[in-house]
């Protein structure tokens, strides 16, 4: 009964850890460890019958910095996680990972908020973007780890069907298929749009081309002239490019 | 992993007796304000991304910040569109919603002064001091002859 007790409690601890974001030490050098490239693994705990794992200082709190940081003109931090970086870690350690940030990322956004109030300077705000690409990051991967999983499953690339289609101004767009409670013969409004166009608008495509065209051919040429320029300053760097 | 709120997110159609819509990674903000008008000790005023609902409020609140909430309350703060940049356009302020969530089992906030006056260091001391005696030296060097009584002497001899 006892030993019973003491598993299940054990399990729930372990679970709880396992869902828990890491406690918070109250040190003002916190922040650098949320942007370290080593993310410390969730550590096995010891066959012990009474478990005592640290309780972190959840709440309204995390809303706001380590109260050591209020008033200072500057905050460290380390950069922002790399794409690389990522792809190492297992999708349990990205998760809470993205958990982590969007309670950074929020924490920031109230430092910002408050500070346009208080009419003062906000502290390190370059940290918004290094929070900011990080999320973005980690959504790639997880991304391209689900595109994998899901051509090995189904041979399918997106998550969503779809096709090319040209609108009513010739243009060719993607069209993504959406979930529909009604066929498509029965949708008044869909019906109403047109998913081809009239002959007309072939003379509209024409200078459309025309413009693309002598946009790309302006660009490659002002490509051009300024590495002209380039070589004619420094020419020593032009030897150098036509060697390799 | 697969759902993904946001902005721009597609959700699967809901039909009666379909699964419960999961959304694994959020990317709704939710950011704490101060107050402008005074609220009660257990009203929090947030400022939250436009899709979310009081329901997805009081679950973010419970799940990821483990705060108990009793209750919350919404609406859609208008941003103005009043003003004109230099090429008579209209600026517009974007809107916003506002959330009071009410914490639940009594508990109260007080939202907290982010820029107390700190000590300065003796770096920045130095420097403020430093500054403060150029400044002196250079009204100084403007102000002109203390004969004259503060009048300027672009005019008279």
């Amino acid at each position: 009964m006892a030993a019973a007790a003491a598993v299940a409690a054990l399990g729930r601890s372990l679970s709880a850890a396992l869902r828990l974001p890491r406690a918070r030490p109250g040190l003002p050098g916190m922040a650098l460890n949320l942007y370290h490239k080593n993310l410390p693994k969730v550590e096995t705990l010891p066959q012990v019958k009474f478990l005592h794992t640290t309780v972190s200082r959840r709440g309204l709190e995390e809303f706001f910095d380590d109260p050591g940081n209020w008033g200072e003109k500057s905050v460290k931090s380390g950069d922002s996680w790399n794409i690389k970086q990522l792809r190492g870690k297992s999708s349990e350690d990205l998760h809470k990972l993205w958990y982590v940030l969007l309670k950074e990322k929020n924490m920031l956004l109230t430092l910002e908020q408050e500070s346009k109030r208080q009419r003062k300077p906000m502290p390190s705000p370059e940290r918004l973007e290094k929070v900011e690409t990080s999320m973005k990051n980690i959504d790639l991967v997880v991304r391209e780890r689900e595109i994998a999983l899901r051509l090995l499953q189904t041979g399918h690339e997106k998550p969503v069907p779809g096709e090319w289609r040209n609108d009513f101004l010739g243009r060719t767009f993607w069209y993504s298929y959406k979930e529909w409670p009604i066929p498509w013969h029965l949708n008044k409004k869909h019906k109403k749009k047109r998913f081809y166009y009239l002959p007309h608008v072939n003379h509209f495509i024409r200078l459309r081309l025309e413009k693309a065209l002598r946009k790309r051919a302006r660009q490659q040429s002002l490509e051009r002239t300024r590495r002209k320029v380039l070589e004619r300053k420094f020419p020593d760097v032009a030897v150098k490019s036509q060697s390799q | 992993m697969a759902a993904a709120g946001g902005r721009r997110a597609v959700y699967p159609l809901f039909q009666r007796g379909g699964p419960q819509l999961r959304i694994f990674r959020p990317n709704f903000f939710m950011l704490a304000v101060r107050p402008g008008v005074p609220q009660p000790e257990d009203t929090v005023q947030f400022r939250v991304s436009m899709e979310m609902t009081k329901l997805d409020i009081r679950n973010y609140l419970e799940r990821i910040y483990n705060v108990p909430v009793a209750a919350v309350r919404t609406r859609i703060q208008y941003g103005a569109n009043n003003k004109r940049n230099h090429r008579n356009q209209r600026v517009k302020k974007p809107d916003y919603k506002v959330a009071y969530v009410q914490l639940g089992q009594g508990q109260t906030f007080q939202f907290p002064n982010l820029f107390p006056e700190k000590e300065q260091d003796a770096e920045t001391r130095s420097f403020d001091d430093f500054r403060d005696k150029y400044m002196e030296k250079e009204k100084q060097k403007e102000e002109g002859d203390p004969r004259r009584g503060g009048v300027p002497d672009w005019f008279g001899l």
